[in-house]
């Protein structure tokens, strides 16, 4: 699909992100499921059909409904937070110093535009 | 090619769906969609249904089914060539927006710091509709027919530099007329904040924000299970769809 080949090529892989939430990291019940569904719907692979199958199977329907409505809400967020070029919270900046800075969120683009 | 516009007596019925969707979701799909058809404060209704329009079609290209895409002349209005520019942006090409481009868009003829916010608050809460569609393998909701009257300019008083591109109202800064745009909250994040130049876009902002995910009084309430995905759950793809758009905030 060209929405997923339209994601920069080695962007992700270099920062690592992967295995940054790896199973043996996150702790969250079903964690490799959902990051596989939330994959495939931001990006609209066609593993998208098999996946909602699965979480309905091993999670639930109502489930699925949330999940899709995660990646809805955050595909909205993300466009609001990059189009408006806001800043960190003062609250979360200092607290996130460190975290920002392992996972290598700085070298994403947009980094640039939020203070 | 026919048109995706319509006037529908029931819109978002969901009952011939296979999932549960809740009425909360639908509830707020179809207030999503009479806030569309409706004129706001710098474009028409007809304006911001061309923007919905617009909206599908950079979705539609990013998904190379541009042959899907409905007649966008169906009764609508002509967008400024800026605003179509913004709108192919900011859905393909989002890691590469940056203060420049703000700058440029907002200058462009056609074009306002208020327009562009005002789009971006169509553009968002349409997207972020038709991505649960999506998401569902539902069939996207035919947009609506867009209401008669004029664009109110209504511009807060209040508005500050506060580090976002745009001007943006503080809690404490709210005039009576956007009291409420904030929900009581005595400190608004920034991603909140960050139309308020529109205050309608962050009223949808909060309608939508509570249908697909939480209610900012869930969001700091960490004991309460709100939903059927647990809370590390929501957390756990909310951040996932953050590093794949690679949003730093």
């Amino acid at each position: 699909m060209l929405r997923e080949s339209s994601q920069r090529n080695g962007t992700l892989e270099s920062l690592n992100l992967h295995g940054a939430v790896d199973d043996s990291d996150s702790g969250v019940s079903q964690h490799s499921l959902l990051i596989a569904f939330t994959e495939a719907a931001v990006r609209q692979t066609d593993a998208l059909s098999a996946l909602r199958k699965r979480i309905t199977s091993e999670l639930g329907r109502q489930e699925l409904v949330d999940a899709a409505g995660v990646v809805a809400n955050f595909q909205r967020m993300v466009r609001i937070a990059d189009g408006c070029g806001i800043p960190l919270d003062d609250f979360t900046k200092d607290a996130s110093a460190d975290w920002r800075e392992d996972l290598g969120l700085h070298q994403f683009a947009s980094a640039a535009n939020t203070a | 090619m026919t048109t995706d516009i319509t006037t529908i007596a029931a819109p978002f019925a969901y009952t011939e769906s296979a999932w549960p969707i809740p009425p909360r979701i639908r509830d707020a799909h179809i207030r999503s969609w009479e806030r569309l058809a409706a004129p706001g404060e710098w474009w028409s209704g007809a304006e911001r249904v061309s923007i919905a329009v617009e909206t599908r079609r950079a979705a539609a290209l990013l998904d190379g089914q541009a042959h899907h895409v409905a007649d966008p002349d169906a009764g609508l209005a002509d967008l400024p060539e800026a605003a179509i520019f913004a709108i192919h942006k900011l859905i393909g090409d989002l890691p590469n927006v940056s203060s420049e481009w703000y700058q440029e868009l907002i200058d462009a003829e056609g074009m306002s710091d208020a327009r562009y916010i005002e789009l971006l608050g169509v553009l968002v809460h349409v997207w972020s509709v038709d991505e649960f569609h999506r998401a569902l393998s539902l069939p996207l909701e035919p947009l609506p027919a867009p209401l008669a009257g004029e664009p109110t300019a209504h511009r807060p008083v209040g508005l500050a530099d506060h580090g976002s591109w745009p001007p943006t109202l503080a809690a404490a800064d709210l005039a009576p007329s956007e009291s409420d745009i904030y929900e009581g909250m005595p400190r608004a994040a920034n991603v909140l904040a960050a139309m308020s130049l529109h205050p309608d876009s962050v009223r949808w902002l909060n309608d939508l924000f509570e249908a697909h995910y939480l209610s900012w009084q869930d969001m700091s309430d960490y004991q309460t299970q709100a939903r059927a995905l647990s809370r590390p759950q929501l957390e756990l793809m909310a951040s996932r769809v953050s590093a794949l758009n690679e949003c730093f905030y």
